[in-house]
């Protein structure tokens, strides 16, 4: 059974429908992660899960217990912002042990722990934890945000929650702290194993941190699984966008070959080239579909080296139009003689060997096993538009 | 840059010309008669026992202030609502009106002739030409003050801080006492002591449920008026310096901690 259970949650503000049904079921002592746009009621669905926002249907159910007429303070689901949100009033000790100081609590760690571990000690522990020992009797407005963060965390974490919600926590930090933080989850979570539901648009977090996500789309769960299965093979073509995946294509099936592992598909464009890709279950010869490659499964050949059988498949010519160096890749637009573009990303040092620049044709190659299919939704004929 | 000069020297001009009229017209009254009258006068025990009455009635109307003011504040910021407008309004309307009329309908909702008031005094409740008459109009005309003080001192809280503490355990209460009011601990103390300055100085409304009993209901202010009108000015003076000494303090308090509080 799941520690916590999501059924059919709907939430309006006015007219605006936000959450349309949402279900989902977090196992405990892992770490889950909803994934989707900004202003896709993510934030609404955890206020909702923590009981600062009351839905209007469905139900929470918490170790199979229903939680829905129970005040947030007593639900023991504790809540992380996107901001530190410290009580200005008390410093870092204070702030860490405030959840510990207050009635509900005292009475919930009796029953936990049988003995009564005395406060100080259990913050001193979850600051050696989080690294912010010495803090202690400084004030938030002394602190940096990247500190401030982690003594956020550290109180959430002081009141040992069934449930941690995360929402969007590393949004606000440099990338320095984002990096450093992101770790300390990790850390915190093998230690602790605290079970988490985190809310994020950034899909680093997801992958970085999670052992499922949720991807969440129009008020609904739209896909669930290993965030790696996800990525690698999106089941809708929405998934694909929220992915930011690059590189869709249109097609149609031409031929089938299961035993060959082999499904060639027939590009939509003026030369009609062909694609090979593995075999995919559920798909018909001469329909139309939508396949994906990622950037860094598109392989650049070297001119003056022969290539592995690997990549001898689905070749292109064309020409580098575009290049961005971001801080450790190279991403690249690459347009075909048939016009078709591609999004490739390098590694910097494979770009400096390989001597390539902009207005340079070069040759490609989609791995065959990195092509993935997908099927176009039964109403539409268009291409979806992109959000 | 040579506009921007002229710009500082006239915006000075203005506001120290200003200044300085005032300071001239309530220092004015020192000058009036001697200083050795008006000493004379501050050993007189009639005097201190009309301050210390002002002072007295004005603590018990603070008191009473924070009871009310701070459970006022608390729904007008935090519980808004349709219901709370209507509660903003009447408790603000004090503000815009004559502090005469607000004492008037006291006098006669509270009098012996009027229902309410008649209900009260047959149970031996006396507000008419009281002591507890004075505190409740004095409350009612510095309420106001207190409240939306602090009102806007809440309101300045972090809503989110509020909800996350919320998921930490912390009930309504824990929220009250260990977040809300020391955050707005510059507040509260800023509405407080505008409010005691406004009751300490109240003159109007309390005029008209005193009954100027000497030592029972005449307060600071209302001594003055009755000072004066028997031509006794050194005696009026004394306590008007007095009075204005006291809401000097006051006032330094109050802009003090506001700003704190704005910080």
């Amino acid at each position: 059974m799941a520690l916590l259970e999501i059924k059919n949650i709907f939430k309006n503000f006015k007219d605006k429908k936000v959450l349309s049904g949402i279900n989902l079921n977090i196992e405990k002592g892992k770490i889950s992660s909803i994934f989707g746009y900004s202003g896709e009621g993510k934030s609404t669905l955890l206020s909702v899960i923590c009981g600062i926002t009351k839905q209007d249907m469905g139900d929470i159910l918490l170790k199979g217990e229903n939680i829905n007429k129970l005040e947030p303070y007593e639900r023991s689901i504790a809540l992380v912002m996107d901001e530190p949100l410290l009580f200005p009033n008390m410093n870092i000790f204070e702030n860490i042990a405030f959840g510990l100081k207050v009635k509900r609590n005292q009475q919930r760690m009796n029953t936990i722990s049988g003995e009564k571990k005395d406060i100080a000690r259990n913050v001193k522990e979850i600051m050696e934890i989080l690294g912010i020992t010495g803090l202690e009797k400084r004030y938030p407005n002394e602190i940096s945000m990247g500190q401030a963060q982690r003594v956020s965390l550290a109180r959430a974490l002081a009141t040992k929650p069934e449930v941690l919600l995360m929402d969007e926590p590393f949004s606000n930090l440099d990338i320095i702290s984002k990096t450093k933080v992101r770790n300390l989850i990790k850390s915190i979570q093998s230690e602790l194993s605290i079970t988490t539901l985190l809310v994020t648009h950034d899909i680093e977090d997801v992958m970085s941190l999670s052992d499922t996500m949720f991807v969440i789309n129009n008020g609904k769960i739209q896909e669930s699984g290993d965030p790696k299965d996800i990525l690698k093979k999106p089941g809708t073509i929405d998934t694909v966008y929220l992915l930011g995946t690059e590189n869709i294509f249109e097609g149609m099936i031409d031929i089938i070959d299961e035993e060959g592992n082999t499904i060639i598909i027939g590009m939509h464009d003026k030369n009609g080239k062909f694609i090979e890709a593995d075999y995919q279950s559920g798909f018909e010869i001469n329909e139309n579909v939508f396949f994906v490659i990622r950037p860094e499964d598109i392989i650049i050949l070297r001119e003056d080296k022969p290539s592995s059988k690997a990549v001898r498949e689905n070749h292109f010519t064309g020409r580098i139009i575009r290049t961005v160096f971001t801080s450790r890749m190279v991403d690249l637009l690459i347009v075909s003689k048939e016009g078709t573009e591609f999004k490739v990303l390098l590694p910097y040092h494979a770009y400096e060997i390989m001597n390539l620049n902009e207005g340079k044709t070069v040759f490609l190659s989609l791995k065959k096993s990195a092509i993935h299919i997908i099927k176009r939704k039964k109403a539409k004929n268009q291409m979806p538009q992109m959000p | 840059m040579k506009k921007n000069k002229i710009f500082d020297i006239i915006i000075f001009f203005v506001a120290f010309s200003f200044f300085i009229v005032l300071i001239a017209l309530l220092s004015g009254i020192f000058f009036q008669t001697s200083f050795a009258l008006i000493f004379k006068e501050l050993t007189r025990s009639g005097l201190w026992n009309a301050i210390f009455l002002s002072v007295k009635i004005s603590i018990a109307v603070i008191l009473i202030n924070m009871l009310i003011g701070i459970p006022v504040a608390y729904i007008l910021s935090f519980k808004k609502s349709k219901a709370s407008f209507f509660l903003d309004l009447v408790s603000t309307l004090p503000l815009t009106t004559s502090p005469l009329v607000v004492g008037f309908a006291i006098l006669i909702t509270l009098g012996p002739l009027n229902p309410v008031g008649k209900f009260l005094v047959d149970r031996g409740i006396r507000f008419v030409f009281t002591a507890q008459g004075i505190i409740l109009v004095q409350l009612i005309i510095s309420f106001p003050f207190f409240v939306n003080i602090l009102k806007e001192s809440f309101d300045s809280i972090n809503r989110r801080m509020i909800d996350l503490a919320k998921t930490l355990g912390a009930s309504s209460f824990d929220i009250l006492f260990k977040i809300i009011l020391p955050v707005s601990i510059n507040g509260l103390i800023a509405g407080a002591a505008m409010s005691w300055s406004r009751s300490m100085g109240e003159y109007a409304a309390t005029q008209m449920v005193s009954g100027v009993i000497p030592n029972l209901t005449e307060t600071a202010p209302i001594k003055v008026f009755v000072k004066t009108s028997y031509g006794n000015y050194p005696a009026a003076i004394a306590i008007a310096s007095i009075l204005m000494i006291f809401s000097l303090i006051s006032l330094s308090i109050f802009k003090l901690f506001y700003y704190r509080s704005k910080r």
